[in-house]
Parts: structure tokens; C-alpha cells; sequence
């Protein structure tokens, strides 16, 4: 059974403090850049700084995967890994990025080949959740059946109804931190779950395309270049995904080593695909954005147990220069998909 | 939406009709509206009773010149704000498009858009070509400043300026594909063998790409904010292009985009060129 806190607000920096002794302190802040303010995850040691009102506009995938990443120096033997003496904690992680890291964690931890690397973070980090109280800009979790107040799988799970912070402390080596805070009654956060829920209900919309998409049927389909006609081609929308996960290598050479680095990649790049002989397979946005969309929502889900690669979040929505609508590009699938025979009932 | 808005889009919407069900064009580029976000997106209409989804509003920040040369070898025709048409101009300058291949339907007396700070820096109020004008021509001229900022700076300012706002750069390259100017088949950044700049996002590497791609924009960036509108990073990458385009204009005397018979800066030599550099 959980231990159920309450915090003013205002407490929630003396809260920090004491965790911080045990753990590097990651968290959503506010920066300004020109006329941009964004929410962010950085390493916080000024606690007032956290921003939890809204969904940050970056996911935590890079704590988990680094879009540089040094492997270590090529040569044969161990690899290197990296430990740091704190372990690090993510602070009110949300619903889709708890189900991104738990959408990445079959692919780098397969029992073939483990990535030791992702694995040692993993290992090594521990994420506070956060429940959404009210639907965030461009999301829909709930429509591909995740829990917007999910609190599975995280020791600590937080809500936020506006004057204070609900802690539900699953894990038992983490109560200490929170005993000077006063309890929190059951029953009156149940009706604040019950009537958030009420609230997204509302504002749901149903993506009733089938999870995989049916391979063959969905590649040949001529939807493809009417949905990918207005992309530009760049990567935003992967670079912001909390579940792209497609990296390159590269070597550099430094002095005498030669030192080994991955670095995301994306499946919006024709480079992604180009082969040395100068023949690109993916030659035409429209067959790079049906990678992506197919990887998603068909190969991903028919590897592993039926879960698409896709959390919801909205963010390739929200962060498109030309406001591409994945929404969209689903809704468009299902209605192609239901006027081709024997779909439905094949899956 | 404004009532001025509201007529436009309305003309937009008549004017496309007709031009597609008359078979004058195969398509009209333009803006519409996107289902779930409400937002402002680029839609492609070839059937004449879609018309009605065009519209356009301050909101339409996006540069649809680059999609004409998607459509290459049929008409199209383009809903074009004054700096489309200037994007349409360098490439009728650079015959990257024939202009009998594009029906421009032009906006009159743009008035700017929302967020955009280079229309604030913009002088070019009417559509510099045109097949077909929306509103009434703004009549008096203005030349507006451009807030040049690098003219303040010490080149190790620069330098260090630079280093900062690049540091956030992801490299999506959001900003190559939303520029108009960005057409090369192989981009610099693309190319493997050789390698011009590294995959990684450390300080070296973003530097040389944001420098690289400056240097292709002399003489031919308009200063439309294309690419600072499309950075998921708000990086200000526009301090360096819009220093390119001030110097092209003061010193050469060179605003691109004006006029479609003219040669490119870098196809013409006089031989009294100034010998200042785009980076003194």
C-alpha cells in the first residue's frame, strides 16, 4: 500500500533538497531563448525553477539515450561503461514518457544483445511520474489506450491539482524523505482522479485504425504522398519523439585512440538509407514519412506484443514547422483501411 | 478572423475555383487548416470543391515557394505572400522553375505576419511577380531597418555569440528544408565522401554546419525568416543570414529577388565591387 503525501507548493524545494543528497536532480525548468520559451529537462540545483504546469516540450529520452554519445575507445575487449556516483532522478515525468522509456526498454535490452549502455542508465535512474490533470497541447494518450494518471512501473507517482502536489510513495526506501510531510486523504484524490479523467473523456478522439497496421495493404496504399506532400523533410518530428530510438556511428580520430560514438539518426533523412553505391531505397519523403509511420504502427507492435512505438505525447505535432497532424495521417489510414476488404477482421 | 482576411481568403477561394475547374491549373499550393491543432498548414487542392479549405491570415508564416519545384513540368498555381514571390523571383533568376509553369496568385499590402520578426525589416509590401493580385497594392514605398546586430560586435564577440545560440542546435535541419534557398540536390551537411562536417551535435560541428550554410545565402537569402520560423530551438540563426543580406544591399547594392532577368550576385563581377567581405 502507498503512502499518501501532501505538499504546498512551496514545500516542494525542502522536499528536493533532502533527495538531492542521494540523487542528481533532473526536471522540467523554464527557458527563454529569443522569443521562445520552452520547457525543458536539465539539471536543476535551484528547486523554485521547476516547472510542472505543463508538458515539456523535450522528452527525458536523452538521459536514457544521449544524442551524442561516446562509446568508448574501438579497440577490442570491454566495453566502457559510465557509473556516476549519485544516481540521477527525473522529476515529474508524465504519462507518455513513462510509456516511451518502457516502449525503448524491449528494443535495447533484448535477451540477444543487450545495450549496456541504455541498460546502465536505466540502472541508474529513477523517474518521479507525474499525472496530467488536464489534456496537454497536442496529445492523446488515452485514445491509443494509455493512462493519463498511469502509475505503473515508477516508486514515486505525483498529481498536481493546482494549490498542491499529491505524493503517492510506492517504494518503501523512499518514504523517509517524505516523513515530516503531512498525509493526504485517499479518498479526496480519488475524486480529483475521477473527475480529470471526466475532463479528458470530454476531449478524446478515437483512432480506430488496427494496431499493427497490416503490413502489405498499408505499405502499397496511395495515401502516402497526400499525407507527406507538405513535409519538409527535416527531422523534427523524430528528434522530439520520446520513442525514436534510430542511431548511426561514427569514429573519430584523437591523437593516438580512434574513439567510437553513436548519434541519433532519423528515418526522415534520405542519407539515413542512402547506400555506398549512391542508390537510395528510400528515395521520396512520402516512402520516409511511411517508414516512420509504419515503423510506429506496424513493425514495432508486430515485434513487440502488439505495443506501437508511439506514446502520444503530440510532440511531432506541436514542433512541425509546417503542423503535419500524425492525428491526421492515422485517421487517414483507418478510413483508406476500412474500404479495403477483409482488414478489419484479419488485424 | 479580421474582416480583410476574411475577404481575401474569400477571393483566394473563388479565384482557385475557377482556375481549377477551368483546368488552368493542376493545383493550387496554399494555406489551410489543420483538423485537430486548428493550425496553419500547407495543403495541396487539385479538385475544384475543395477551394473552399484556402485561406489565409498574419498566421501563415510558412514559405510554400520550395513546394513548386515538387511540381515540375505542370502548372501550379500558389497562393504568394510579397516574400513568396520573391523566393519565386531568384528561382525564375536561377531557372530553377519555368515561369510559365506557375499561376501566382499574389497578396497585396501584406501587412507582416504574427511572430515574424523580419517582417518587421521587410520593404517589399506587394508580390514582385504576379498573375493575379488579391487586395488593393500598398501604395507608399517604406525601407525599413534591418537590426543588424553583428555590426556591434567585435569578431570574438561574434564568435562566442555564435557558440552559445549554435550549442542548442540538434541538427534536424528544420531550418535547411523550410529555407527556399536550401535546393541543392546533395546538401554539404549530406555528403559522406567527402565529409564536409561530422554527425555530431558537439560545438564544432554545428558551428561548421550553420557557418556553411550562411555562406551559400549571400546574395540570395531575402530575409524572410523562414528558418528561424522553423526552429523547434528558437535559435537565432537569422543574425547571420540577415548581416549577408544587409551587406549584399549596402555595399553591393544587391537585393535579391526583385527583379527576374537579373543575374545573381555571385554571376557578376564589376569591376569597381567594393572589397569588403560579407564578414568584415
Amino acid at each position: 500500500m502507498a503512502v499518501l503525501k501532501v505538499l504546498q507548493k512551496d514545500e516542494l524545494g525542502k522536499l528536493l533538497e533532502t533527495l538531492s543528497n542521494e540523487f542528481r536532480i533532473i526536471a522540467p525548468v523554464v527557458r527563454k531563448y529569443g522569443k521562445k520559451e520552452r520547457v525543458e529537462y536539465h539539471q536543476v540545483e535551484d528547486f523554485s525553477e521547476i516547472h510542472l504546469n505543463r508538458q515539456p516540450d523535450t522528452p527525458p529520452k536523452k538521459y536514457f539515450l544521449p544524442q551524442n554519445e561516446r562509446l568508448g575507445e574501438e579497440r577490442s575487449g570491454e566495453e566502457v561503461t559510465e557509473t556516476g556516483d549519485r544516481k540521477t532522478l527525473i522529476f515529474g515525468v508524465r504519462s507518455c514518457d513513462l510509456s516511451a522509456i518502457d516502449i525503448l526498454k524491449p528494443v535495447f535490452l533484448d535477451d540477444d544483445f543487450t545495450d549496456t549502455y541504455f541498460q546502465n542508465r536505466l540502472e541508474n535512474t529513477l523517474m518521479f511520474g507525474l499525472g496530467c490533470s488536464e489534456r496537454q497541447e497536442n496529445c492523446f494518450c488515452d485514445s491509443l489506450g494509455i493512462n493519463p494518471l498511469g502509475d505503473e512501473n515508477v516508486p514515486v507517482y505525483m498529481h498536481d491539482d493546482g494549490e498542491r502536489i499529491w505524493f503517492e510513495v510506492k517504494a518503501k526506501e523512499l518514504e523517509k524523505f517524505f516523513t515530516e510531510f503531512p498525509d493526504g486523504d485517499p479518498k479526496e484524490l480519488e475524486e480529483k482522479k475521477n473527475s480529470w479523467l471526466e475532463e479528458f473523456k470530454k476531449s478524446a478522439i478515437e483512432i480506430g485504425v488496427p494496431i499493427p497496421l497490416p503490413e502489405l495493404v498499408s505499405f502499397n496504399a496511395p495515401f502516402w504522398k497526400e499525407v507527406a506532400a507538405n513535409c519538409l523533410g527535416c527531422g523534427v518530428c523524430t528528434y522530439y519523439c520520446p520513442t525514436c530510438f534510430c542511431f548511426g556511428f561514427f569514429w573519430e580520430k584523437r591523437e593516438e585512440e580512434i574513439d567510437k560514438w553513436r548519434t541519433w539518426d532519423s528515418c526522415m533523412f534520405p542519407l539515413f538509407t542512402k547506400h555506398g553505391s549512391g542508390h537510395n531505397p528510400r528515395e521520396t519523403q512520402d516512402q520516409r514519412t511511411r517508414q516512420r509511420i509504419m515503423h510506429k504502427f506496424s513493425y514495432h507492435p508486430s515485434n513487440f506484443e502488439g505495443v506501437p512505438a508511439c506514446s502520444a505525447c503530440g510532440r511531432c505535432i506541436s514542433q512541425c514547422p509546417v503542423n503535419i497532424d500524425l492525428r491526421v495521417i492515422l485517421k487517414t489510414a483507418e478510413k483508406y483501411l476500412d474500404n479495403q476488404e477483409g482488414v478489419k477482421s484479419s488485424g | 478572423m479580421e474582416n480583410k482576411y476574411l475577404e481575401i481568403s474569400k477571393k483566394i477561394q473563388e479565384e482557385s475555383r475557377k482556375l481549377l475547374s477551368e483546368g488552368k491549373v493542376e493545383r493550387i499550393i496554399g494555406f489551410g487548416r489543420g483538423e485537430f491543432t486548428k493550425e496553419i498548414t500547407p495543403i495541396f487542392v487539385s479538385d475544384p470543391d475543395r477551394a473552399d479549405e484556402l485561406l489565409f491570415t498574419p498566421e501563415c508564416d510558412m514559405m510554400l515557394a520550395k513546394y513548386l519545384l515538387d511540381y515540375k513540368g505542370s502548372k501550379t498555381g500558389i497562393v504568394a505572400k510579397p516574400c513568396d514571390t520573391r523566393a519565386i523571383t531568384v528561382y525564375l533568376a536561377e531557372e530553377l522553375i519555368k515561369r510559365e509553369e506557375v499561376f501566382i496568385i499574389g497578396i497585396n499590402d501584406c501587412e507582416g505576419l504574427d511572430d515574424n520578426d523580419a517582417c518587421e525589416e521587410c520593404g517589399i509590401r506587394n508580390p514582385v511577380v504576379v498573375d493575379l493580385e488579391i487586395g488593393q497594392p500598398r501604395k507608399e514605398e517604406i525601407d525599413p531597418e534591418i537590426k543588424d546586430e553583428l555590426e556591434e560586435m567585435t569578431r570574438e564577440e561574434r564568435f562566442e555569440y555564435f557558440q552559445k545560440e549554435f550549442s542548442r542546435c540538434i541538427r534536424c535541419y528544420a531550418c535547411r528544408e523550410a529555407c527556399f534557398v536550401c535546393t541543392c540536390d546533395e546538401c554539404f551537411a549530406d555528403s559522406n565522401q567527402p565529409q564536409w562536417v561530422g554527425a555530431s551535435i558537439g560545438k564544432r560541428d554545428n558551428f561548421t554546419f550553420h557557418l556553411m550554410r550562411a555562406m551559400h545565402m549571400a546574395g540570395r537569402c531575402i530575409n524572410c525568416g523562414a528558418c528561424e520560423q522553423a526552429c523547434p530551438e528558437g535559435i537565432n540563426m537569422r543574425a547571420l543570414t540577415k548581416h549577408l543580406y544587409r551587406v549584399a544591399k549596402d555595399v553591393y547594392q544587391f537585393e535579391p529577388g526583385l527583379d527576374p532577368e537579373e543575374k545573381t550576385l555571385f554571376a557578376t563581377y564589376k569591376l569597381n565591387d567594393s572589397e569588403q567581405g560579407f564578414l568584415d
